[in-house]
């Protein structure tokens, strides 16, 4: 019973179980009701919604806009014109087409060989015999307290001694062991009935089927926001690639953003650097909002089917 | 089955810490002796070396150069068929390119033939062992040395050897707007003295509509280089030799002068960013920005744009300018054959031809004595001002090029002082115990006596 | 920095003892040896990679904490503990500390409050909250380099338009990068815009878990419906409340993105990960002093991780 929860171990709290009188709906279309829903429901909604939605949208404004609209003191909202001269400047100052197949090849395989590795340990951790397997636990523990920063100058001392610099698998191997999906999956898997294993392991199936007829398809919502955050993870990781690579050929897109920023002039500044900033979020906004049901879905009601 | 953090498991990992140590001290470095690591001041004999086809030059494009720094790639290439250069932006100013290098050190590989290294920097890889001494490369090329600015060449010399050569140099200039100054009825020059500008700045903000009349370098990054200017003609300075003298009496004097300005007579702001912008910006209508971004606020300004020495103070009329920029270093670090084809681009991107391109380009100062500058002038007159105040610049203060960090603590000695309108002269009092420490801890013990 | 800052979506134990605990010791049998080497197969990669490159990297950091060295230097001298001394001694501790604290308070409190707000009001039963549920989240997914640059430009004191909204109003915008006060403020406020949408799912999550009657209760309808929700709900949110403390702490004490963007040089936003990052690689190249930092962090992150293991048990004993 130590699995960190965010839900109620306990739903049914003897407290709250006697109905009351007074939290009888109104009637759904008295005028009172009409009020509350707008004041309590619709306008804090728009307000968390907008204030979210602006500094994204003055972004994009911005990208549009020539340097003199920006470097002004009479600042209009919205640009004079579409003018995609800050796009062709940011694109060609740096390789961004590139900047974005190094991402996605980066956040594929890093996410994939990631969450494969954490389901394996994970099973392993919770359904194989072993010596001092908590104790193993344990260091994956301690392991998901060990800022990745700290572990910068080490790791590059080593990959860079291996000729890893300026590789994409320089950028992704240090990242690959997961102690953060294997602790996940651990304390999913632990949850999931014994008797469904007991009965296979009857049936004379090994680990290996056990683990993906069994256990990976009853847990695929965990799964799936394990790999969720790894994808984040890998798509906007910074100081790494930063430090591991400097060459645009192997650059990520955080990384090719920061190569944006010049030294000493930057009258036209701005404009370029939002233009980037939108080539940078834009990408993993639109997957967001493609699998947004899956994936607030999965984050928010795994509780009902785990 | 919980999860116990007992005895047992913290013995256990304590063991498991203890024998992994040994795996851990690999690749870092060795501890012999404890002596330091100071660059070699023996010449490397380079008679005899064939240079290497194929060398990385690390830059941070400063005043946006990238595009001349090819350009002059490309001639070098067609001159040296046999070496080819690689432009790497290692960063986006000097502080990025320094912190990409130091690491390379730390790892002993990847690193440049060529290296773009700030004032505040080639100092440290000195005393790192990063940087080669480039006498004898010089010598054997055949670099008329004597051609160099003095001032400029002379940035480099430490013990007796040239550590690294002049490359993209600036001084700060003084920036007007000649449309505010005439409206304002003021003479189409820059301030003699900032005692002078106090007299003309309530004049110009008045008439000009501009928020400030002055508007002071973004702090991060410049305030401990531009406000030498102010130190000096108060006759003050962050420091004397090896003695940190910014909370001297001279140097409170000057800073107090310039939180008054902001606080008191409420004609000066600080820029957030870059100075340049705000002034092409018609935000300030004056400010000391770097030469190199002369280029970029003649593009940008819809305006009258006037340039000129910086002001003197009540101590010091002239000789109150600082110079400032970056250089070119080889690292320790790679084969003689890369040290010596990364000497023959050296050479080739310092000679007069290539400086005057750079300059066109950027406003950065031609570093050669006889760079044609007559083509440059002719299209940009105000690159003239300049080279003309290279001749009344001073040495920085030591406390600023050749303390670790010291830019950074000044930066924000500056910002309590200039921003949050802290006391000056405990702010400086501050400053100067922690120069006083980083001078102790890090630079005294590697210095030769 | 969102590497453990996803909530456990399933971890609700509905049968209390797994079926680890219910495997006895037995002796080594062929079974047990098969499944000796079933594991070592399946989990070995995985711990070969932790034990590499965060392991090693952690032992080298405490190894390098007792050096004097300059980074780039191929020499160094040993010093014990003298940096950890320097430290603790100098005036980098109490300013270190105090701004890692004010940080870490302000946006584990922030989105904590914020997102249990966010939360109430998306799991009210109108059309639209799906929206706003992914909407809110979103900023959590994007790049903390990308969102610092958006955000650094709207704070630009120059052409900001939150300095244009100013100027409007007759005011002139607060120094947001030169005041090392301000730059705090402005980098806490856009972590905790970033990661509120974390907290509000989280929460959510933890409120449609509550049975039928008491979401009716949390949903602030009616009379004293706010009372009524800080008496009842809330007290059965504190376990959801417990894992977003300890998770958000954690990642708060790890922010690096935001400020290196924010804030290069650390003006005012100094937080231990960035003392310990600015020392080695900015200008002070400290790689020694930097590792003590980093080992004086480490262990903050591991004490708060083992008070959270006894909380946890300690509470579901009593419960």
């Amino acid at each position: 019973m130590t699995s960190l929860s965010p839900v109620n171990p306990d739903p049914a709290a003897p407290a709250v179980s006697t109905p009351d009188p007074a939290l009888r709906p109104d009637r759904p279309f008295s005028r009172r009701n009409l009020v509350q829903t707008i004041v309590g429901g619709y306008l804090p909604l728009l307000i968390a919604t907008l204030v979210v939605f602006l500094p994204l949208l003055w972004m994009v404004l911005s990208s549009f806009k020539s340097s003199g609209e920006i470097v002004t003191t009479d600042l209009k909202i919205l640009p004079e014109s579409l003018n995609l001269e800050n796009y062709r400047t940011a694109m060609t100052t740096v390789p961004f087409g590139q900047f974005f197949l190094n991402s996605t090849i980066v956040t594929l395989a890093g996410a994939t060989i990631k969450v494969l590795l954490a389901i394996l340990t994970a099973y392993a951790l919770v359904f194989v015999r072993f010596p001092f397997r908590n104790f193993i636990f344990l260091l994956i523990l301690v392991a998901l307290m060990v800022p990745p920063q700290v572990s910068i100058l080490p790791n590059f001392i080593l990959i860079a001694g291996i000729g890893g610099k300026n590789t994409l698998w320089g950028i992704i191997l240090p990242g690959l062991g997961t102690a953060f999906g294997t602790f996940l999956l651990r304390q999913h898997f632990r949850t999931l009935p014994a008797s469904i294993l007991e009965s296979a392991e009857m049936d004379g199936a090994g680990h290996w089927r056990r683990l993906w007829q069994i256990v990976v398809p009853v847990s695929v919502p965990s799964i799936a926001t394990v790999a969720l955050v790894t994808i984040v993870t890998e798509w906007n990781d910074y100081i790494w690639p930063l430090i591991i690579t400097d060459r645009p050929e192997t650059m990520t897109l955080p990384v090719g953003l920061t190569l944006l920023q010049n030294s000493e002039s930057n009258a036209a500044g701005w404009g370029v650097l939002m233009a980037g900033a939108v080539l940078v979020i834009v990408p993993i906004l639109i997957i967001f909002a493609a699998l947004q049901r899956y994936i607030v879905a999965g984050l928010t009601q795994g509780s009902v089917t785990g | 089955m919980a999860l116990h953090l007992d005895r047992r498991h913290f013995l256990g990992l304590a063991g498991a810490t203890a024998s992994a140590a040994a795996l851990a001290a690999c690749g870092g470095p060795s501890t012999t002796g404890g002596g330091q690591a100071t660059s070699q001041a023996a010449d490397i004999d380079f008679s005899g070396v064939k240079p290497a086809a194929k060398i990385d030059f690390w830059s941070s494009h400063p005043g946006q150069s990238q595009d001349v720094e090819k350009s002059l790639i490309d001639k070098f290439h067609a001159q040296n068929p046999d070496i080819t250069v690689n432009l790497v932006t290692a960063g986006a100013n000097y502080e990025e390119i320094a912190q990409k290098f130091q690491t390379a050190q730390a790892a002993k590989s990847g690193l440049p033939g060529v290296v773009v290294l700030s004032d505040v920097w080639w100092f440290r890889y000195y005393t790192n062992g990063s940087i080669i001494p480039v006498d004898s490369l010089t010598k054997q090329l055949d670099m008329k040395m004597d051609d160099f600015q003095k001032s400029l060449v002379d940035d480099y010399k430490y013990d007796g050897k040239q550590w690294a050569l002049p490359y993209g140099r600036s001084t700060p200039l003084f920036y007007y707007n000649k449309d505010h100054f005439a409206a304002a009825g003021l003479p189409d020059r820059a301030p003699k003295t900032w005692d002078e500008f106090g007299e003309w700045a309530p004049k110009l903000k008045a008439s000009s509509g501009a928020q400030y009349a002055y508007i002071y370098p973004a702090l991060a990054g410049y305030a401990g280089w531009t406000l030498q200017n102010m130190l000096w003609g108060w006759g003050g300075g962050w420091s004397n030799e090896w003695d940190i003298t910014c909370d001297s009496t001279e140097s409170v004097a000057a800073l107090q002068w310039a939180q008054d300005s902001i606080y008191k007579d409420k004609w000066a702001g600080v820029s957030s960013k870059e100075a340049a912008d705000d002034f092409s910006a018609g935000l300030t209508s004056t400010t000391i920005s770097s030469t190199g971004s002369l280029l970029g606020i003649l593009k940008s300004a819809k305006f009258n744009v006037g340039v000129g020495f910086l002001p003197g103070g009540p101590k010091a009329q002239s000789n109150v300018c600082p110079t400032g920029g970056a250089g070119l270093g080889i690292p320790s670090g790679i084969t003689k054959e890369e040290q010596l084809a990364a000497g023959t681009f050296l050479k080739f991107i310092t000679q007069p031809e290539s400086t005057a391109e750079f300059s066109a380009a950027t406003g950065y100062m031609p570093t050669r004595k006889s760079a044609d500058m007559t083509a440059v002038l002719a299209k940009t007159p105000q690159i003239k001002t300049a080279m003309d105040q290279l001749a009344v610049t001073k040495v920085q203060d030591n406390a600023r090029v050749f303390l670790p960090g010291a830019d950074q603590e000044m930066a924000k000695a500056a910002a309590k002082i200039l921003t949050q309108q802290g006391d000056v002269k405990s702010s400086m009092t501050d400053l100067k115990s922690t120069l006083q420490g980083i001078y102790d801890r890090d630079v005294k013990p590697k210095l030769k006596a | 920095m969102t590497r453990q800052l996803a909530p456990h979506p399933s971890a609700k134990p509905k049968r209390p003892p797994g079926p680890a605990a219910k495997i006895p010791h037995r002796r080594w049998t062929a079974r047990n040896r098969r499944d000796f080497f079933v594991f070592l197969a399946m989990a070995l990669p995985n711990l070969v990679l932790i034990a590499v490159f965060t392991y090693r990297p952690l032992i080298s950091n405490m190894y390098y904490s007792t050096l004097d060295w300059t980074l780039g230097s191929p020499t160094a001298t040993v010093v014990g503990l003298a940096n950890y001394a320097t430290f603790f001694t100098s005036n980098d501790a109490p300013k270190v500390l105090g701004t890692t604290a004010v940080f870490t308070v302000v946006t584990v409190g922030g989105s904590m409050l914020l997102g249990l707000l966010v939360a109430v009001a998306l799991n009210g039963k109108i059309r639209g909250t799906t929206f706003a549920r992914s909407a809110v989240f979103a900023p959590y997914v994007l790049s903390g380099v990308g969102v610092g640059l958006v955000w650094l430009f709207i704070f630009d004191p120059g052409y900001g338009v939150l300095a244009w909204l100013l100027r409007g109003i007759g005011q002139q915008s607060p120094q947001w990068i030169n005041d090392p006060q301000l730059s705090l403020v402005m980098v806490i406020l856009v972590y905790v815009w970033k990661n509120l949408g974390y907290c509000a799912v989280v929460y959510l999550a933890g409120l449609q878990s509550l049975p039928k009657d008491v979401m009716e209760a949390a949903s602030l309808d009616g009379a004293n419906g706010f009372r009524r929700f800080l008496s009842i709900s809330l007290p059965l949110l504190s376990p959801t409340t417990f894992f977003l403390l300890i998770t958000t702490m954690l990642s708060s004490l790890q922010a690096f993105d935001l400020i290196r963007i924010m804030t290069p040089l650390g003006t005012g936003t100094s937080t231990l990960i960035y003392e310990a990052y600015l020392q080695a690689f900015g200008a002070y190249n400290r790689a020694g002093y930097s590792a003590a930092i980093s080992v004086v962090l480490f262990a903050i992150l591991l004490v708060i991780t083992v008070l959270q293991l006894r909380f946890v048990e300690r509470k579901v004993h009593y419960s």
